[in-house]
């Protein structure tokens, strides 16, 4: 749900009604239901004083005290985010995110030896980033707080400042971030895994990484808030088939836009005529179209249409665009239409925008990322993504095997190389050993034929088949045989696949987490026992102990067993 | 129906010992045919032998011809004990207590193993001896028999007279429990060693391996396989109890019952997999729980009771 009012901070709210659209929608002026014109119909003293004989028990009336929390005040405790606990202990030498940090992760092991020869000449040592737990600087922080990339169940209330790990997937992710951006291409990709494997923090990693690195960052926290009705909507003029915008939701959405990448924006300027509803002056930064977006709901959607024409204009920085619980825009959203038909997640304005950038329909001329991840909480189950998955699981895990399968096959050649090579010679043993086995045969037979009784035979078809049998030519070259790639069909029979979400997920790629290594997991469980939160021993066997409970390393489960179930 | 008066069967066996004439000696009498007496000693039946406080008085049978009177056996001899231990309360155990020392007294030369290196053996328990005897012994009684037999068993076997052989069979259980020892399990050439385990209604089968700490229950993860932190905890508790939880891989099957008893079951299976791996870690995996069948099932439903223990309310008519 979109408001005006922060649903995160710590203060109670001073005013308890949200927006006054959102007052006009929640309390309609109408009422078609007559409960005030039934009348209660008393019980009457006769069906009372029939002689019943029931057990009246008083309830003792419930005494209020203290004053109830206001609307929208549990709620505000429920989503707030805290990020700093100052009982935690400050981790000694914990590195910060920055440009720096990124491009050490991003670089590959080829350039690795150039550089690490420079770095011994500076006098420093080159030291391995993956599998170290890394600070957010403050202002990464802002900016991530402020397009709501932290969650309430990451357990960022635990720490001093917010940390991140750096994993196998992250430096991966990273690569192809930072190769997109310099290619001027975009990374559509769809970050998928089981419940507690870091979908969300490794958005969290990309939105952290764009922000380093200067990118704008557009995020929808949550799609389940865009999809399930519980925002105004209005259609769109002049679109066939209907768009539909939502007024308030995009308002916020561009507040937010504005708010966190107001280090970019603010020196951009417009560059373009837009024809808006509201009269702009023509040389104001793209910081200020977005606020001017977020003051008024009526005008959000073209002010943001005109604000995505700037920044994808020439000259400007990449753009990541993330959104976390995918599936939800997969299918049906929970919007009517007039006529009472259901509008289809994609027929909305904003996630029409990002779906046509995830499919690859709409380009990102300078560059870019677009990130959906998919969640396992609650989350509608979508039949064409489950497809999508498994057939991009299956495909990985055969590249795996062709890796394999590649050194196989020349071990293979290489073994039979060596027979050929070895062949004549294994040809001239085993000639001496047939000429061995007749000199015997022909020794017997003379001593039986010498023996006089009981006369015996000698079983010439056994010995046939005893006899070695000469080698002619060397065995003919048969290759390895190859498993085909199989990729899961589609059900022919099945009737939940979305023809819309498969189209959008033809040309996508799949980032599957697994559970996080050993030594990633003592890396982390180190920067928890530094943070003072884990007190206990962090040795091989712990983390080993921790990581197999933990359904080999998924790290939410690990930070579950670690921090959240002490005993 | 001829009267017949009773005696005890200590006596009635003297009385038997009389009648055949035979020389009643205290010291070599035959033991062990108290043993293969019948448990009942009164019964209704006139075939045994019968025995009287008096003479029975012979009336003469005037009518019948002098040829047809019947030879009846006459007792000549006074009423004899069986054993000199007739008069102690429990005949039959002080003449085995008496014997035993004999034996004991005959052969306490004989070169003995060191203690605790002779082969275990169940002797007959309390129960069992008193049933055998009938006489009502008490345990410490019955403790100094088993003290003789325990110092008997420790002769060296190899000069263990045959005497002292049949006596000490004589008192041993019929089944030895010390003799059932557990089969070892198996690792094959693979490194894959086999443990069952069983809880409540559940079966589990564990393949443990030498690896890293991966855990697979039925083709899923232990996260998927069990919800709760400490189920997941009771399948790797052999492992973790013994610290090698970054040692070895277990791969499992279980099917029947609920969460709990196929996490538990598979406790059970992973800690007997991983003795096959070591042998030795079984006291450790004893004291960790990991070894023994815990027997308890679901209670059967009772008739008249709404579960099984639960009564119906109370009504009044």
């Amino acid at each position: 749900m979109a408001s005006t009012n922060c649903w995160r901070c710590l203060s109670r709210p001073s005013t308890t009604l949200t927006h006054p659209s959102l007052l006009t929608l929640s309390r309609p002026s109408f009422s078609t239901s007559a409960i005030l014109a039934a009348a209660v119909k008393k019980p009457t003293l006769a069906a009372r004083s029939k002689g019943q004989k029931t057990l009246k028990i008083k309830k003792k009336a419930v005494v209020k005290t203290g004053k109830p929390p206001a609307a929208g005040e549990r709620k505000a405790m429920r989503k707030r985010i805290v990020l700093s606990n100052t009982n935690a202990l400050e981790v000694e030498g914990m590195q910060d995110l920055d440009e720096q940090m990124v491009e050490k992760l991003v670089r590959k092991k080829e350039e690795d030896l150039s550089v690490s020869f420079a770095l011994e000449a500076a006098g420093e040592m080159e030291a391995e980033v993956v599998g170290k737990v890394v600070g957010l600087k403050g202002e990464t922080v802002d900016s991530l707080r402020a397009v709501e990339a932290f969650k309430t169940t990451q357990g960022w209330g635990l720490f001093r400042r917010p940390g991140l790990l750096l994993r196998e997937e992250s430096r991966e992710l990273s690569r192809r971030m930072v190769g997109a951006a310099r290619g001027r291409e975009e990374l559509r990709l769809v970050i998928d895994g089981e419940k507690g494997s870091g979908k969300s923090l490794m958005l969290l990693h990309a939105m952290a990484t764009a922000f380093v690195k200067g990118w704008v960052v557009l995020n929808i926290p949550e799609a389940q808030e865009v999809t399930n009705a519980m925002n105004d909507y209005a259609p769109i003029q002049g679109t066939t088939p209907t768009l539909w915008s939502q007024p308030t939701y995009t308002a916020n959405w561009l507040g937010q836009i504005g708010k966190a990448n107001n280090a970019v924006l603010q020196d951009l300027q417009l560059s373009m005529e837009h024809n808006l509803p509201i009269p702009i002056q023509s040389n104001i930064s793209l910081a200020r179209l977005c606020e001017l977006g977020a003051r008024d709901p009526d005008v959000a959607w073209p002010i943001f249409l005109a604000f995505w024409a700037e920044i994808t204009a020439r000259g400007r920085p990449p753009v990541l665009m993330c959104l976390d619980s995918l599936s939800h825009v997969l299918q049906n959203s929970l919007y009517r239409a007039p006529d009472y038909s259901q509008i289809h997640a994609h027929d909305l304005a904003i996630i029409r925008h990002f779906v046509d950038h995830l499919s690859g329909k709409a380009k990102l001329p300078n560059g870019g990322a677009v990130i959906a991840a998919t969640s396992r909480s609650h989350a509608p189950i979508s039949k064409s993504l489950e497809l999508v998955i498994a057939n991009a699981e299956e495909k990985a895990a055969h590249a795996k095997y062709m890796e394999q399968f590649t050194a196989r096959q020349a071990q293979h050649k290489a073994n039979y190389a060596a027979y050929l090579e070895r062949f004549p010679a294994m040809k001239a043993e085993r000639d001496a050993e047939i000429a061995r086995w007749q000199q015997q045969l022909a020794i017997e037979e003379a001593e039986l034929a010498a023996r006089t009784a009981p006369r015996q035979f000698l079983d010439k078809k056994a010995l046939k088949a005893m006899a070695p049998k000469p080698l002619l030519k060397p065995a003919p070259y048969a290759p390895l045989q190859q498993e085909e790639l199989q990729l899961t069909p589609r059900d022919p029979f099945e009737k939940a696949y979305d023809a819309r979400a498969d189209k959008v997920l033809e040309n996508v790629d799949v980032l599957s987490l697994k559970g996080i290594s050993r030594a990633e997991a003592r890396a982390l469980m180190e920067y928890w026992a530094q943070s003072g939160v884990l007190r206990q021993r962090v040795d091989e066997e712990s983390v080993a102990e921790k990581w197999a409970l933990a359904g080999n390393g998924i790290v939410g489960e690990i930070q579950r067993g670690a921090l959240w179930m002490r005993i | 129906m001829k009267k017949v008066a009773w005696l005890p069967a200590s006596l009635r066996g003297g009385l038997q010992c009389a009648q055949y004439s035979q020389t009643t000696a205290s010291s070599n009498f035959p033991r062990r045919t108290v043993f293969t007496l019948p448990k009942k000693q009164f019964s209704t039946s006139s075939s045994l032998q019968e025995s009287i406080a008096a003479a029975p008085i012979r009336f003469t049978n005037n009518n019948a011809k002098e040829g047809e009177e019947e030879e009846d056996p006459v007792f000549n001899a006074r009423l004899v004990p069986n054993s000199a231990s007739y008069f102690t309360a429990q005949p039959i155990f002080t003449d085995d207590l008496l014997s035993l020392q004999n034996l004991l007294q005959r052969y306490a030369n004989l070169p003995v193993l060191k203690p605790g290196e002779a082969p275990r053996v169940a002797w007959l328990s309390l129960a069992d001896y008193r049933n055998i005897v009938g006489e009502t012994v008490k345990a410490a009684k019955y403790s100094k028999i088993v003290e003789i037999l325990h110092r008997l068993n420790h002769i060296h076997p190899s000069l263990m007279p045959r005497e002292v052989k049949d006596v000490l069979n004589e008192y041993k259980r019929d089944v030895n429990p010390y003799q059932n020892t557990a089969k070892p399990g198996l690792v094959n050439t693979d490194g894959h060693a086999l443990g069952a385990g069983r809880r409540k209604s559940s079966t589990a089968r564990a393949w443990v391996v030498d690896g890293t700490g991966e855990v697979l229950v039925n083709g899923k993860t232990l996260i998927e396989a069990f919800g709760r932190i400490h189920d997941r905890e009771s399948v790797i508790w052999a492992l973790k109890a013994t610290n090698r939880v970054d040692k070895y891989n277990v791969w499992a099957r279980v099917s029947g019952g609920g969460t709990t008893g196929q996490a538990e079951a598979l406790t059970l299976a992973v800690g007997k997999a991983l003795l096959a791996h070591e042998p030795a870690l079984k006291p450790a995996l004893r004291r960790a729980g990991c070894m023994t069948r815990d027997p308890k099932r679901v209670e059967r439903k009772k008739p008249g009771h709404v579960k099984a223990r639960k009564m119906p309310a109370w009504v009044k008519r």
